[in-house]
């Protein structure tokens, strides 16, 4: 399924995920976590996320010949 | 924990940890039934079992060296051009897809279920059930071989019948990585949940094992690196630790060498009966406090 809209929305969503694992590695945010405190894996695990977010956004982007 | 008692639980876990056994059922049924008075509950246990998981994953890398390279390297390719165009590159999406499933239920579930179910009682029970599923999986196996292959004669024609781990569909390596989730339960056995997946999803025998070892690399690594600073704590002893590294790297090295021989024509159901005969044995020492 190639389309702009949808290549637009994952490279959005990316970026939402960049913020969020910016957020717990500074400590910020504190949900489903076990308590205070920096949350690296939670971290290390949204940067996963948003680095998968912007592969699926290139495949879906539609390509030109 | 004794020098001895740390090779051991290093040599148990580097082998159950990828035959369809559990490692964690056994690490918590283990020393339970040899009453080991040291407490998993320990500060110091937890670096221990980071160097443990890190010695399996180091044995992974060794045997699947060239393959990860050219995973990598698949993947960066693809990711790129936005496109699949070799199995290399397509295998290495569908590692991402069914790690993703894991590693998300993995980061926020699992200290909470680990902790609710704890217990050896409980690991016992879920090892009957581990046992059960694998034979499960095994049944819905036959009959697809029924299906697809009535007129084979040997294994090897049957499993001929299946496909390679580059074939199986973005939703099944999903839903497999998502399985990998249920070995959070001790006695529940990630390898035997991801290879059984693999077969109901249509892969050989043997290409559902490599499938299950690929998958649980990332996995394996990526929960033993995020803790290694609890390695440099105080009143860590890292040389006994790391000795008991060592040995769960051979034991997984020569647990995965011999798994993925033996499933060329091999079936879960050896493994199957032995969780459930394990179990239930496990379950009657503890009652009876034998």
């Amino acid at each position: 399924m190639k389309s702009n809209s949808i290549a637009v929305g994952l490279g959005v969503l990316g970026v939402v995920f960049i913020v969020l694992a910016v957020l717990y590695a500074l400590g910020v945010l504190q949900l489903f976590t076990s308590g205070p405190g920096n949350h690296y894996k939670h971290a290390i695990l949204l940067v996963v996320l948003a680095v998968a977010s912007f592969v699926a956004a290139n495949f879906a982007r539609p390509k030109t010949v | 924990m004794t020098v001895a008692q740390a090779l051991f639980m290093g040599l148990l876990q580097g082998a159950s940890e990828l035959f369809p056994v559990s490692s964690l059922g056994h690490a918590v049924l283990v020393p339970s039934l040899l009453r080991w008075n040291f407490k998993q509950t320990d500060p110091s246990f937890v670096p221990f079992l980071v160097l443990l998981h890190l010695g399996t994953a180091g044995a992974l890398l060794v045997i699947y060296r060239d393959e990860w390279v050219a995973i990598i390297r698949g993947f960066l390719t693809a990711a790129l051009r936005g496109e699949m165009r070799t199995d290399s590159e397509r295998l290495a999406m569908l590692l991402l897809v069914g790690t993703i499933p894991a590693a998300v239920l993995g980061v926020f579930l699992e200290s909470r279920i680990k902790s609710l179910f704890a217990s050896p009682y409980e690991a016992a029970g879920f090892l009957v059930i581990n046992g059960l599923l694998m034979l499960g999986f095994e049944q819905l196996r036959r009959r697809a071989e029924h299906r697809a292959a009535a007129s084979a004669k040997s294994r090897d024609e049957q499993e001929a019948h299946f496909a390679q781990a580059e074939r199986i569909s973005f939703r099944a390596a999903a839903l497999v990585g998502a399985c990998q989730a249920l070995a959070f339960f001790p006695g529940i056995s990630r390898s035997g949940i991801t290879i059984g997946g693999g077969l109901v999803a249509g892969l050989r025998h043997q290409e559902a094992a490599r499938f299950s070892f690929l998958l649980a690399t990332p996995v394996i690594l990526g929960a033993g690196i995020v803790e290694v600073p609890q390695l440099f704590a105080s009143g860590v002893p890292l040389g006994e630790y790391l000795a008991a590294a060592v040995l769960s790297g051979v034991a997984a090295y020569a647990s995965a060498r011999f798994l993925l021989r033996y499933f060329r024509s091999g079936r879960l159901d050896p493994y199957g009966w032995y969780c459930i005969a394990a179990g239930l044995v496990s379950l009657a020492l503890l009652r009876f406090s034998l």
